[in-house]
């Protein structure tokens, strides 16, 4: 597998008239990851999603999918991309198997067996010669997402992919993401605001408001190394004020509701515990308070829902 | 790439598997056969010939079909957009222009097709009713160009004049269509410039300018030459020259669903 990245945005801009939707968004994604694009509503998500499979053109920057640039060499580009852009809308008038093999002539060399090896699949074996207007929300995401991969991209691009699944169909999805990624080194491009869901989905996950890029960060593999790193911990205490006493201005702690907060490293708690106890404060719990994604969404966002 | 003639099929996959096109092909087909069954009925002394009755038929046929392709020519662009399918579609590995003439061509087949089986559901009820006549008489005008020639050739004249102009308003709600991406007002104004050519010819001879000879709404009424007349009343002009004009009003039709299509953004 070659690890030069699937998509590569270089300042990408969006201007309309003299507003600027998406201001020199730069970012890359390599295959076999599944890469989160975060965001309140309106931060150009969509937009930006709408740019990469050249619905609406760039005013500035290039998008290269698998080296071919979307501008110069769009056929060549998108052939490598599989996409539901927004919802999964279909021929509703036409069966899903009409639906797939519609899609399926699109592309070169997708044979009956491929189309009968998505359907499957995707678990649509029973329904898939009723037409499309007969299906639920979820049936019609399978399909969408069942049309997506039948060329087998390199590329899967999602938009809001989880709008309107249930539970189950949410899990389903990101068991089957995951899978895709793992074992056809497809990389993923999902965007949502709905951060819990993209902490349990994504290897990274890019923060975006008001078109600009805020933060890129990964999911994985930071939890290690526990021990030297300084993490908010949450005492809860009796006497919140005698305690603070006992601390003797070490660190910075705060008084909240039934405790502190204090942040610390791993052998210092140990160490502010003993003297609690020495000094006769009952400690109920000691709480790492590990940020959420939500939190640092939160926290980079400045918190607002409409940017 | 794909074989472009796979587009076709999509866009044929999607025009005849609706209800509402089969429906259509039912007035083509029943229409005609209750007119010449009434009027065999209710029409007392002279009998019409064939030839006279399938001309009238198709004058009718022809308004129906070109509503028809109008607004088959509307979904097939506008309905894209409303129904949300046409970001699935552009996101092929597919220039905008290959789509957009697969869709094109698919709507002109729609035509052919249903023009080729009005003529022959005219032809076949007429001759079953009313016999077939070798020399029809007051078919063709006298001072008609075609006026030695066989009733195959005046009538299948007749059906190429009647196409081209169904073509020429066709292209035109395919612009309106893929301009607003709306099909209503594509279907509206196509049917306007379908039904108003005779009254606009009338206006325009009051104008008595020269230009009138390059308004489009005249040259759609091409049979007017078969017939030993003109479109344009006080200015005579050739059958070349009507097509001339024709022709350019196509192309700018054309040129504009084209650059509309192609690059404004797909967007909301």
């Amino acid at each position: 597998m070659s690890q030069a990245p699937v998509v590569r945005l270089q300042d990408v801009s969006k201007r309309i008239g003299s507003r600027t939707i998406i201001d020199r968004l730069t970012l890359e994604v390599n295959p076999g990851e599944v890469f989160g694009f975060l965001g309140p509503n309106g931060s150009g998500k969509t937009t930006t999603i709408r740019m990469m499979v050249g619905l609406i053109t760039m005013s500035g920057g290039d998008i290269s999918i698998a080296g071919h640039s979307v501008k110069s060499a769009f056929p060549q580009a998108i052939s490598r991309v599989g996409a539901i852009v927004e919802n999964p809308e279909m021929y509703k008038f036409l069966t899903g198997y009409q639906n797939l093999v519609h899609f399926a002539r699109m592309n070169r060399n997708i044979t009956k067996q491929r189309i009968d090896e998505v359907i499957e699949l995707v678990g649509l074996q029973g329904r898939i010669h009723d037409k499309v207007k007969k299906y639920s929300l979820g049936m019609r995401q399978r399909l969408g997402v069942a049309q997506a991969i039948l060329h087998r991209p390199s590329l899967l691009i999602l938009d809001e992919p989880t709008n309107g699944l249930d539970p189950a169909g949410i899990r389903e999805l990101r068991d089957y993401l995951r899978r895709l990624s793992r074992e056809e080194g497809t990389a993923v491009f999902v965007s949502s605001h709905l951060l819990s869901e993209m902490e349990l989905m994504c290897d990274r996950v890019a923060i975006i408001q008001k078109g600009q890029l805020i933060d890129i960060r990964s999911l994985r593999g930071e939890q290690t190394e526990a021990s030297q790193t300084m993490e908010e911990v949450l005492f809860e205490v009796d006497h919140p004020d005698t305690a603070i006493g006992v601390l003797e201005g070490r660190g910075a702690p705060n008084v909240t509701e039934g405790g502190f907060t204090i942040t610390a490293d791993r052998e210092t708690i140990a160490d502010l515990n003993r003297r609690l106890v020495l000094a006769g404060v009952r400690v109920y719990a000691i709480r790492a308070k590990i940020k959420s994604l939500e939190d640092q969404f939160l926290e980079v966002t400045g918190g607002e829902t409409v940017g | 790439m794909a074989n472009f003639w796979n587009l076709v099929r999509n866009e044929n996959m999607k025009i005849y598997r609706r209800i509402a096109t089969w429906i259509m092909m039912g007035f083509i087909v029943l229409v005609p056969i209750l007119l010449t069954v009434l009027f065999a009925i209710f029409s007392e002394g002279k009998q019409p010939n064939n030839w006279e009755m399938m001309t009238l038929e198709t004058q009718i046929l022809f308004q129906l079909i070109t509503i028809f392709t109008v607004v088959k020519a509307a979904e097939s662009v506008a309905g894209e957009f409303t129904m949300g399918t046409i970001k699935l579609l552009l996101i092929r590995p597919w220039s905008r222009s290959s789509i957009l003439l697969s869709k094109f061509i698919s709507v002109v087949l729609f035509a052919l097709f249903f023009s080729l089986v009005s003529f022959a559901v005219t032809w076949l009820i007429n001759v079953i009713v009313f016999g077939y006549s070798a020399h029809p008489a007051g078919l063709i005008p006298p001072n008609s160009p075609l006026s030695d020639a066989s009733p195959w050739a005046y009538v299948l004249m007749a059906y190429l004049d009647q196409f081209i102009a169904l073509v020429v308003i066709v292209t035109f709600g395919f612009m309106l269509s893929s301009a607003f991406r709306s099909s209503g007002l594509a279907i509206g104004l196509s049917i306007f410039l379908l039904l108003s050519g005779n009254l606009v010819s009338g206006l325009l001879a009051m104008a008595d300018k020269p230009w009138v000879k390059f308004v489009l709404f005249p040259h759609l009424g091409l049979t007017s030459y078969l017939d030993g007349g003109s479109p344009v009343p006080n200015y005579p002009t050739t059958y070349g020259f009507s097509l001339a004009v024709l022709a350019v009003y196509f192309l700018i039709f054309n040129l504009v669903s084209w650059t509309v299509f192609t690059k404004r953004d797909v967007a909301g």
